[in-house]
């Protein structure tokens, strides 16, 4: 009987571990301090700003699963303000951009938001990264007034209904239009093709799964959904394959593109793969998978060769165009060590996006007018993207199409020209906005629209 | 049919890895009385040690050497440094510091290796082999692990049941005391203890590590899993403990390909409540034991 006891003491401590080891993750905090002002002061009184400086922040996963790639964009990001400040910075004032780990966990992104607006009393919140990251600071940051630009993610919550969340705006295309232009395309161009779903499980997977099914619903043989951080993705890749779908469309992030071509090399699967954005950086994939040589996976930027895949801003394999050559320029003088990389391209493309929403909210710089002022010529900003933001009274949806491609030799070749539509029943037309064919000002620093 | 076989044989291959980890914990219960949180992260560093060493242009069974050999010193120096001075108290002391030691282990990881993902080598490829025209979910690696697991299991036995070694780790263990009044030397078998539970942890480690990618907090999950094995099995039988992973492993593969990947976590905290409700000595517990 004592033996008994005497072994139950520690199986009870193995529960008490297991939630505390749980727990760990959770450090929250609680500060009270009421740094937050209502909406906005007049003047350069608004919080985070003063005569010569502009205080920003942002949080992204710099360490844990989601870190990879991701925690690149912020080191592109700070490249730019650092460029845009050695030439002045914006009507003279210096960017000055604070970057905090949230580890990809929402607990996480809950106290370092806090601590940002309350502590570092942050102007504004510019990329924040994630779906389920950054739904759980979006209503504290619109309570509080704070503008909430750019989101770093495409999920529909950011953009859909400014009334509900009038400080926050997304930035890349949202997953439903990228989800209907590939469903569209798959019509079109692969009538006959067996489809199947392989979605994250969350607002990515589902609002891709919704455009997509506008055009595809009779195609689509199987839909498996994975949870993010749990690896094997074996018995969702034996569904995939035992449903007899020969074309995959996949919305996923980059890992798990690599443990998906992993599980089907396992499988002897072998479909067509087309990859959403998220999924298919073929530099940080190949990175990935290039141990696994021995013939079996070719390692490199070749290793998603064939794979279809969208793209709606210039990335490092064009390095012939003009946005991309500007990118390189700020990386030489203001990067860190290490390449250029499609994340850092990423991070300075929303970093031009956010000083020209500086500039067109001229000297008098409030939180309100920054608002305001996005609401009103946001959708004339130049830069980068190949299709024109959506912003509007109405919208703060970001970018408005892209465009199919499929990589070879690691570079996309195109295969349809820019596709723009929105959200709903808008129809998919191609982009005659002339956004595809623009080039950045010489100074590499916008004008104020 | 194949989705079947390929979620089985994939349940099969994960379940020899959290058979692996149940295993360590099992020595470690079996030779010191208590059970090591810092198992995870111990193989995860000696998991690193061998990327460092394949890094540097060795061969995989170089690098595969490297690992295990370092884990047996770091169970080593674990226990002389970090468990030894709260030995004789509370169990729960010693418990308590391998949390610590797990966090630890974690931050010095990321510091020292990086927190990137990355992919980690393995030597039979990854590809499935093919039977009778179909490829099915079982790679040479996967071979190896299932063979790796029974072997480790069967000399864990043999040491334990037959050996003279055994029976003083395990005199030790359950009461000091009277061992050292028979002349066993009680200090030098709990530091053997810890140093083979912390070789078996890291052949986990690298099991598991094998044709996918690593990164440091990539056993965590293992940890939890390889618990709930371990108590399935008893905590006390190392058969106990590997046909506890491989009822786990195949179970949460069904849960994640027929039911849904986010109930995997949830069904194995259902699974370790039952066990705990029903069998708390688990499946191999004395009782049971006693009845066959």
């Amino acid at each position: 009987m004592r033996r008994r006891l005497h072994r139950s003491a520690p199986l009870a401590a193995v529960l008490a571990g297991a939630l505390l080891l749980s727990a760990c993750g959770a450090g929250g905090r609680s500060d009270d301090g009421d740094g937050g002002d209502e909406g906005g002061g007049g003047g350069a009184t608004a919080p985070g700003v003063t005569e010569d400086s502009i205080t920003i922040g942002a949080h992204f996963p710099l360490t844990g699963v989601a870190a990879p790639g991701y925690n690149e964009i912020p080191t592109g990001a700070k490249a730019y303000f650092d460029y845009v400040n050695a030439q002045g910075g914006v009507n003279g004032r210096q960017i000055e951009y604070l970057v905090r780990d949230d580890g990809y966990n929402p607990t996480n992104t809950s106290s370092v938001t806090n601590e940002l607006v309350l502590e570092e009393e942050i102007f504004a919140m510019v990329g924040g990264l994630g779906t389920p990251t950054h739904s759980a600071v979006v209503d504290f940051l619109n309570d509080e007034g704070v503008p909430d630009f750019f989101v770093s993610s495409g999920s529909l919550q950011w953009g859909d209904d400014p009334e509900n969340a009038p400080y926050t705006f997304g930035w890349q295309p949202d997953y439903e239009i990228e989800g209907k232009i590939i469903g569209q395309y798959v019509a079109e161009n692969m009538p006959d093709a067996k489809v199947g779903l392989f979605l994250q499980d969350d607002d990515f997977g589902d609002d891709a799964e919704k455009g997509v099914r506008q055009f595809l619903d009779e195609q689509i043989v199987a839909a498996e959904r994975y949870t993010s951080g749990n690896t094997d993705v074996g018995p969702q890749i034996a569904g995939l394959q035992a449903a007899g779908a020969d074309l995959v469309l996949a919305f996923n992030t980059p890992s798990y593109t690599a443990l998906s071509q992993l599980v089907a090399l396992k499988l002897g699967y072998q479909p067509q793969w087309f990859y959403s954005n998220v999924g298919s950086d073929a530099d940080l994939v190949g990175s990935l998978l290039s141990r696994f040589s021995e013939g079996a996976v070719e390692g490199g930027s070749g290793s998603l060769d064939g794979v279809m895949t969208t793209e709606y801003i210039p990335g490092v394999d064009q390095p012939d165009d003009p946005w991309v050559q500007l990118w390189q320029k700020v990386w030489d003088e203001h990067g860190e060590k290490g390449e250029l990389t499609n994340y850092r391209v990423y991070g300075m493309s929303h970093a031009y996006a956010f000083v020209q929403a500086l500039l067109a909210a001229g000297e008098d710089l409030t939180r309100d007018g920054l608002v305001e002022a996005m609401e009103e010529v946001g959708a004339d900003l130049d830069g980068p993207q190949l299709a024109p933001f959506r912003y509007s009274a109405d919208s703060h949806l970001g970018i408005s199409g892209l465009r199919v491609v499929e990589i070879r030799d690691g570079a996309g070749e195109d295969l349809t020209p820019v596709l723009v539509t929105d959200i709903g029943d808008a129809e998919i037309a191609e982009d005659d906005s002339g956004q595809d064919g623009d080039a950045p000002p010489e100074s590499g620093v916008p004008e104020a629209p | 049919m194949q989705q079947l076989l390929n979620t089985a044989l994939g349940g099969l291959t994960l379940g020899m890895v959290y058979a692996a980890f149940a295993l360590a914990l099992v020595l470690i219960w079996r030779s010191t009385r208590i059970v090591n949180f810092a198992q995870a992260p111990m193989a995860m560093v000696t998991t690193f040690v061998a990327l460092v060493v394949v890094d540097a242009g060795h061969s995989y069974w170089l690098a595969f050497a490297a690992a295990l050999v370092s884990g047996l010193l770091l169970g080593a120096v674990v226990e002389r440094l970090v468990v030894r001075p709260v030995e004789g108290g509370p169990e729960i002391n010693a418990v308590i510091l391998t949390l610590g030691l797990f966090i630890v282990l974690h931050a010095l990881a990321a510091v020292v290796f990086g927190n990137r993902y990355r992919s980690f080598p393995a030597p039979f490829g990854v590809r499935g082999l093919e039977v009778g025209g179909t490829t099915i979910a079982l790679t040479g690696f996967g071979v190896f692990t299932v063979l790796a697991v029974l072997v480790t299991m069967g000399l864990l036995l043999a040491l334990f049941r037959y050996t003279d070694v055994g029976l003083r780790m395990r005199a030790s263990a359950f009461n000091p005391e009277v061992a050292r009044l028979l002349g066993v030397r009680v200090g030098r078998m709990l530091t053997l203890g810890w140093a083979l539970a912390s070789l078996v942890g890291s052949l986990a480690g690298l099991l598991i590590a094998g044709g996918s990618l690593v990164h440091p907090a990539y056993m965590d999950s293992v940890v939890v899993y390889g618990f709930v094995a371990a108590v399935l099995g008893g905590l006390d039988s190392p058969i106990g403990a590997v046909v506890g992973g491989l009822l786990l492993g195949v179970a949460l593969s069904f849960v994640s390909g027929y039911v849904g990947s986010q109930l995997v976590a949830l069904a194995a905290l259902v699974i370790l409540m039952l066990v705990l409700t029903l069998r708390p000595g688990g499946l191999f517990a004395q009782a049971a034991a006693r009845r066959v």
